[in-house]
């Protein structure tokens, strides 16, 4: 028995592994090519048999042949790959927010264990938390596809339809927004700067003859105005860059952006924050209103991302079906 | 496969798919082994690929289109292959389907041939 024979169906036998009639299907196969090589190659041996191994194909594509075209997802069920995963990665997203807001660990029993997260914790733990979502969903559907059955999977009517799946409409109006927000926001930022450069601190209030003071303490004035302004030239420029593209990679990278800073905010302790004196009732009102305005925004700010990353999951899928 | 134009590579695979489950099915009215039905396509001035017609040969057995038994008297061993009762009802279902696109067609033929 040729040697080389044996190992082109060691190798097709890798390929095949799982099958439970491996071995009747290497029979059919060594069979086969010593068949030929005689009748064709003039015997069995090893030139003989490696033109015939040769005309036979390589080792992986003739163990794909057996495959059975069954799909891992079924091609209806793509696109709730996309949909389930956005929205189970939103609520996954939203809690994340909510653990570094409250500082505390939590349980949403049995799905979801949030442990106490800073924000740079909570920035490294979100993609992990993407794939996990991303994993349980695809796992879902692989069992839904396997079943054979056919499952109508719920989708709510609030959320995005495909209809809704095109690029921004190019307005001339739209564009002159667009272009008059971009130079307010680049005045706004410009000020904002020349204030820091000035005062080393953007929060300032009018004293009636000695000009400007600081509201807040220097180094916590001087944290958060470097925050406030990196928000200012983030959403400055994603403006002018909205002006040569219509993309929404332009919007999910700005919101990413701006999610990245409101957990910076939330980071500065509150304690010891003002430079003035503070009544203590309106400091506790200060103290939640602020929490709470930013929770909203960090909320709102994810959706967006959320719609904008559904939105751009659904053009790619609706290309690949033009493809096929 | 037939040498066709590159372009229409794909397309002819899916067209094969179908005429390869007719074209066993009625090859194997006598028992026959893999390589020789090879030969036999060749000589029919057809080509089936080698390492197609062994998977395709393993799925209509599984649904029971056609039955297989090893014969070992020769030097080699061969895998004998014939049609089953129930492969048979099937290839008549798919003649049927595969005269009438024929019928179809040529009609539609006929009919462009008097347009032009």
């Amino acid at each position: 028995m040729s040697n080389k024979l044996e190992a082109y169906l060691e190798e097709i036998s890798h390929f095949l592994s799982g099958r439970a009639e491996r071995e009747e299907i290497l029979s059919e196969i060594r069979s086969h090519i010593l068949e030929k090589a005689a009748a064709e190659h003039g015997g069995t041996g090893d030139d003989a048999v490696d033109r015939a191994i040769a005309a036979y194909g390589p080792p992986r594509r003739v163990a794909e042949r057996y495959a059975e075209d069954r799909p891992i997802i079924a091609p209806a069920y793509k696109r709730y790959l996309v949909r389930y995963t956005t929205l189970l990665f939103a609520v996954h997203a939203a809690f994340t927010v909510l653990a570094v807001v409250l500082g505390k660990q939590f349980v949403v029993f049995p799905f979801l264990y949030m442990p106490e997260l800073g924000v740079i914790d909570a920035l490294m733990y979100l993609p992990t938390a993407f794939l996990a979502d991303l994993g349980l969903v695809a796992l879902v559907l692989y069992f839904i596809t396997q079943s054979g059955k056919d499952v109508k999977l719920p989708w709510p009517k609030f959320a995005l339809d495909l209809d809704e799946v095109e690029p921004p409409r190019k307005a001339f109006w739209g564009r002159v927004g667009t272009a008059v927000g971009a130079v307010v926001m680049l005045a706004v930022t410009d000020f904002a700067l020349y204030l820091f450069v000035r005062y080393h601190t953007i929060f300032l209030y009018l004293r009636e003859g000695s000009g400007p003071r600081p509201f807040l303490t220097p180094e916590a004035g001087r944290y958060l105005s470097l925050i406030v302004i990196a928000m200012f030239a983030v959403s400055t420029m994603a403006l002018f860059v909205k002006l040569l593209t219509r993309s929404r990679w332009v919007d999910v990278v700005k919101n990413v952006l701006t999610l990245g800073l409101i957990g910076l905010i939330l980071r500065q302790p509150f304690d010891g924050l003002f430079a003035v004196a503070v009544p203590a009732k309106l400091e506790t009102v200060l103290r939640y209103n602020v929490k709470i305005g930013l929770l909203v925004v960090a909320l709102i700010v994810t959706w967006e991302l959320v719609r904008d990353v559904v939105r751009l999951g659904r053009r790619n899928i609706s290309h690949i079906h033009l493809i096929q | 496969m037939t040498n066709q134009e590159p372009d229409i590579g794909s397309l002819e695979t899916e067209m094969n798919r179908g005429f390869l489950h007719i074209l066993v099915l009625a090859l194997l009215e006598k028992d026959m082994y893999g390589y020789s039905m090879v030969k036999h396509i060749e000589a029919l001035g057809y080509r089936v690929e080698e390492n197609t017609l062994y998977p395709l040969l393993r799925r209509l057995e599984k649904n029971g289109w056609i039955a297989s038994k090893w014969d070992l008297s020769e030097d080699r061993p061969r895998k004998f292959y014939a049609v089953t009762a129930k492969g048979r009802a099937l290839r008549g279902s798919l003649l049927g389907i595969w005269r009438n696109q024929d019928r179809v067609l040529a009609k539609i033929e006929k009919e462009n041939a008097n347009v032009q």
